[in-house]
């Protein structure tokens, strides 16, 4: 799929690739997934599919962007689906109290970015390495969730808090969400001075330092500005259903993490997009969908889907080599 | 680039071929399968002997204070909410028990076997377990019985002759059959159904799937079993793959099974979303309060469950009675409180009774 | 660097190591036994084993997250080789730590070959080896082996749990190869400096494809014994074992970053970790308390590090 269309108009094609390489090759794979598997059983792309898809899983999208941005700056947060738990949990609380739902939307997301912003502050400061820092968090987050709530689900919030189940114009609000989202923290990335800063902290602390900028006021920024996609990721995530189950999603650091990273942000910082995570994260949906339509035994449903992660990287890195 | 794209392509490929070829997963598991009748008479079962294990040189604890420690297969879910206040609620009642609940935060194999390692350490004279895996819990439970310590599961069971008793919620045969025939009172002698589960690997899931593939197949011939997919206890997971079947079957679809406590709310959240309401049903395993709103609203016509907090309730008074010496080998029934006497089956197996069906009527009575 | 600047973190984890031991021991008495303790390092040489070449991984400046998933395949093969094709024991240990060591070089292959990050292609083959494990598996357990197969993880020699005996060996092993060998010196190097390595004439990508696959057979050797602990096979074995052994590696003061890193520190991060998880529980702390505690202490202790320690890289 990829080759054909390169070899097309190869001059203007490489000029786009060179700022948008891995953004193109995961665009590309939804693509060709939605024609292979929409080949195979058309109901894939009935708009009702597509809608679940993306409403389904929007909320990490907008985690992914957050952590693009955290990545981008050379650090990593793996603390970031316990901390989607308790977000929801504080949210749903909140809401069954009775609060206003503008509160019970603001509140966790305000301790989201608190929170972050404290990580961040440790990080910056004290210099111990944000994988060290996130994966105590981690342990706070989820130990502490569970003695507070001993793992109770809350029900019965009032639906006009159910702000993901919201259809405005027939499209779930959580992919309005998602396309704004990304499109703003791909215009800021771009256009600000603090866009700017975030890359060049990642690529080169010192010389950061040495052009004017504040590393250490930069690292906790970013990590606010995570907090704050966090914040609206988990309030997504408590609103999609009437049940929140006040536990850690499982494994749910890993699918944000991997989003970024196939979505060509380097893991070594200072380059990458927000506008990749997201597709890297809707390319995951698409394929947790289309291994149910293609009827893949359930068996090796992780191992296809592992395979795939090796392939899109490993065309990366194809990619790369060629365009040094 | 081409090379390395045909090179993922031709790998791709090949496991795609094995993945198709691999016998259709449906789920169960493939220890023998037992299905009751269509018409509901009990099979005449054999009395076995007893085959649970006993504790080595027990001290006397008869009437004396004992502390327990409860570790089901993890913490944090309503089920085992549920069952945890039953056992509290017992040892409230009786007065010489001092309970508590602890255990993993995730189903995991080896951090439960670590728990009841402390525990055993720690000097207890009694365990509750709901076992994650039957055989790996074993090694660890034979430990606490060479410790002197009384064992008894619920839930979940181990190989016998690693614990004293296992109170059982309701056998395999009977959960199948009520889950089958009410699935077939809704969507009809001929419609098609699939099912979301949890992880391949949990025994009692494989189990239930194994007995209704069996009875269904003796029973209710002509349904049709579309597919089976896995969602782990995990709420989101479970909406996005019945959303998932909703989609591609469309309308051939009729009903879903949902298998576990976290699936079945879930799955009638994805047909209520989805504006399927009264063209897809739902059955499945789920406490009552989860699907509440889904129940009123007629969404979902029944569930079917046991009473978790009277499995834990059952399970605090075997133990009792197994300290106290009143329950012994041979038995054929146990006074557990105001659940009154409990059938023993299957040798070493106590019977809480047959599984429950709640509907719009009754669901409104029940709070766990 | 000086020796004793290498040390400082490890002399300051000690310390606190001796610390929470003496306070949980004073919190329960059943925790300082020979019994107790000797069970507790049975419970921990899984996660121990992993964690040594774990840390040989994190100094190159890389990292393993497929080790958990590499246990979980290990444990399946096992199982299949012995029941499915019907392999004598010994030969399908054999064959399934071979695979497990092969799978760790595949790791290895695809980062040194192809220059993808470590943690980028870890991540990838975290989801592909457990989900070969579960194709593999088809969700079913293997049971039933011989009775002289459970003295790997169940048996004693001379009153010490097997597996604390591999652990001890495995330790001093791994000590000696990183502290005195000219391996031990091209892994720090390759740390530090990856370009200055190469221009030094060490030979980067062989080391870290010996270290990788070296990690590949530890983690198939923890899932035989693992096997043998709780005598059945299950593809979901081992899954997080990843953030245990990371998080015992940089307890123990492994820098993150590449460079620095001790044996006799992981070492001492396992052992504290293990002894809360423990002491703990026999004090009546319940898990969900114990996890918040593990996490403060693993953010404490590094915090005291790098207080002591203003110029470590960060």
């Amino acid at each position: 799929m990829s080759s054909v269309s390169a070899g097309a108009s190869r001059s203007t094609l490489q000029r786009f690739l060179g700022g948008y390489g891995q953004e193109i090759v995961v665009l590309l794979s939804i693509v060709a997934l939605f024609i292979v598997v929409g080949f195979v059983n058309p109901r894939f792309l009935s708009d009702t599919n597509i809608n679940s898809i993306f409403a389904g899983n929007a909320y990490i999208a907008i985690a992914a962007i957050g952590m693009s941005m955290i990545i981008i700056a050379g650090h990593i947060d793996v603390s970031v689906g316990a901390m989607i738990g308790v977000i929801a949990t504080i949210a749903g609380t909140l809401a069954v109290a009775g609060y206003p739902v503008w509160i019970a939307w603001s509140v966790p997301i305000l301790f989201s970015i608190v929170v972050s912003a404290g990580t961040g502050a440790l990080v910056a400061y004290t210099r111990i390495p944000s994988i060290v820092v996130t994966l105590g968090m981690l342990s706070i987050l989820k130990g502490g969730l569970i003695s507070a709530t001993d793992g109770a689900w809350i029900s019965n919030m009032p639906p006009e808090f159910m702000i993901a189940q919201m259809r405005p114009f027939g499209i779930p609000s959580a992919v309005y969400f998602m396309v704004a989202l990304t499109i703003l923290a791909a215009l800021f990335m771009r256009y600000t001075d603090f866009g700017r800063a975030i890359y060049a902290v990642g690529g080169n602390m010192e010389a950061a330092r040495a052009a004017g900028i504040n590393p250490e006021r930069s690292v906790i920024g970013v990590f606010a500005l995570h907090g704050l996609f966090t914040g609206v990721a988990g309030i997504l995530f408590a609103t999609q259903l009437q049940v929140i189950q006040s536990t850690v999603p499982p494994n749910l650091e890993l699918t944000v993490i991997t989003a970024s990273v196939i979505g060509g942000v380097s893991i070594l910082g200072g380059t990458g997009t927000v506008i990749g995570s997201t597709l890297a994260a809707i390319l995951f949906a698409c394929i947790g969908s289309a291994l149910i339509f293609l009827n893949v035994s359930a068996y090796w449903l992780r191992a296809v889907l592992g395979l795939l992660i090796l392939a899109t990287v490993l065309a990366d890195m194809a990619r790369r080599r060629r365009a040094q | 680039m081409k090379k390395m794209t045909l090179g993922a392509i031709l790998g791709l490929a090949l496991m795609s071929g094995s993945a198709l070829a691999a016998s259709a997963w449906t789920g169960g598991d493939d220890l023998p399968t037992s299905p009751l009748a269509c018409d509901g008479t009990a099979g005449a079962s054999a009395a076995m002997p007893y085959d649970g294990g006993s504790p080595t040189n027990p001290p006397d604890r008869k009437g004396k204070k004992i502390t327990v420690v409860d570790i089901p297969k993890l913490i944090g879910i309503g089920y085992f909410n549920a069952t945890t206040k039953g056992i509290l609620d017992a040892a409230a009642e009786l007065g010489n028990v001092d309970a508590k609940t602890d255990g993993p935060t995730k189903a995991n194999i080896d951090e439960q076997i670590t728990f009841i390692d402390n525990y055993i350490t720690s000097g207890v004279d009694g365990i509750l377990f709901a076992a994650n895996d039957p055989v790996a819990i074993a090694p660890v439970l034979k430990k606490a019985l060479e410790k002197g310590i009384n064992v008894v599961g619920y839930d979940a069971n181990a190989t016998p002759d690693a614990r004293q008793w296992f109170v059982n919620q309701a056998q395999f045969n009977g959960i199948a059959k009520a889950m089958v025939d009410n699935m077939a009172a809704e969507i009809g002698e001929e419609g098609s159904f699939a099912i979301v589960t949890s992880t391949f690997t949990t025994p009692n899931q494989a189990r239930w799937i194994a007995e209704m593939g069996a009875y269904a197949a003796a029973c209710h011939p002509k349904m049709k079993w579309l597919e089976t997919v896995e969602a782990q206890e995990d709420n989101n997971l479970s909406f996005n793959q019945a959303t998932t079947l909703i989609n591609k079957y469309g309308d051939e679809l009729k009903g879903i099974f949902g298998m576990t406590s976290v699936a079945t709310p879930a799955s009638a959240e994805a047909v209520t979303q989805a504006n399927k309401c009264g063209t897809i049903a739902v059955v499945g395993l789920a406490t009552p309060n989860a699907m509440k709103p889904y129940v009123e609203k007629g969404c979902v016509k029944s569930v079917v469950l046991w009473n978790p907090v009277d499995l834990g309730y059952a399970a605090m008074h075997v133990l009792r009675a197994v300290a106290d010496g009143t329950l012994v080998p041979g038995a054929t029934s146990v006074k557990a409180g105001k659940l009154g006497d409990l059938q023993i089956i299957n040798g070493s197996e106590i019977l809480l009774g047959a599984p429950y069906v709640f509907t719009k009527d009754n669901i409104g009575q029940f709070d766990f | 660097m000086t020796a004793s600047k290498l040390l400082r973190h490890e002399t300051i984890l000690a310390v606190l190591t001796i610390i929470a031991l003496a306070v949980l021991a004073s919190l329960s008495d059943k925790f300082f036994t020979a019994e107790n303790l000797l069970n507790q390092g049975r419970l921990m040489s899984e996660v121990g084993l992993v964690a040594l070449a774990m840390t040989f991984v994190i100094v190159t400046g890389g990292i393993d997250l497929s080790v958990g998933s590499i246990l979980g395949l290990t444990a399946i093969l096992l199982g299949v080789f012995w029941k499915n094709l019907g392999l004598p024991l010994p030969l399908a240990i054999a064959g399934a730590l071979a695979c497990g060591t092969f799978a760790g070089w595949v790791n290895g292959f695809i980062i040194t070959r192809f220059s993808v990050p470590p943690l980028i292609a870890t991540l990838a083959t975290l989801a592909l080896y457990r989900g070969l494990a579960e194709g593999i598996s088809e969700a079913r357990s293997v049971r039933g082996y011989p009775e002289w197969f459970y003295v790997f993880g169940q048996g004693e020699i001379l009153g010490v749990p097997f597996q604390l005996w591999i652990l001890g060996i495995a330790t001093v092993v791994s000590a000696v190869i990183l502290g005195l060998t000219p391996f031990g010196r091209a892994t720090y190097a390759i740390g530090a400096n990856e370009t200055a390595a190469r221009f030094s004439g060490i030979r980067v990508h062989a080391t870290k494809l010996w270290i990788y696959t070296a990690a590949g057979f530890v983690s198939a050797l923890a899932a035989v014994i693992f096997v043998s602990r709780v005598t059945t096979t299950r593809s979901d074995m081992g899954t997080g074992l990843e953030l245990d052994v990371i998080t015992g590696v940089v307890l123990g003061g492994t820098s993150i970053f590449g460079g620095r890193g001790t044996i006799i520190g992981t070492v001492l991060g396992l052992i504290l970790i293990q002894a809360l998880k423990n002491g703990l529980a026999l004090s009546g702390v319940k898990g969900d308390g114990t996890i918040v505690v593990i996490g403060l202490v693993l953010i404490g202790a590094i915090l005291i590090g790098a207080m002591f320690d203003k110029n470590r890289g960060g």
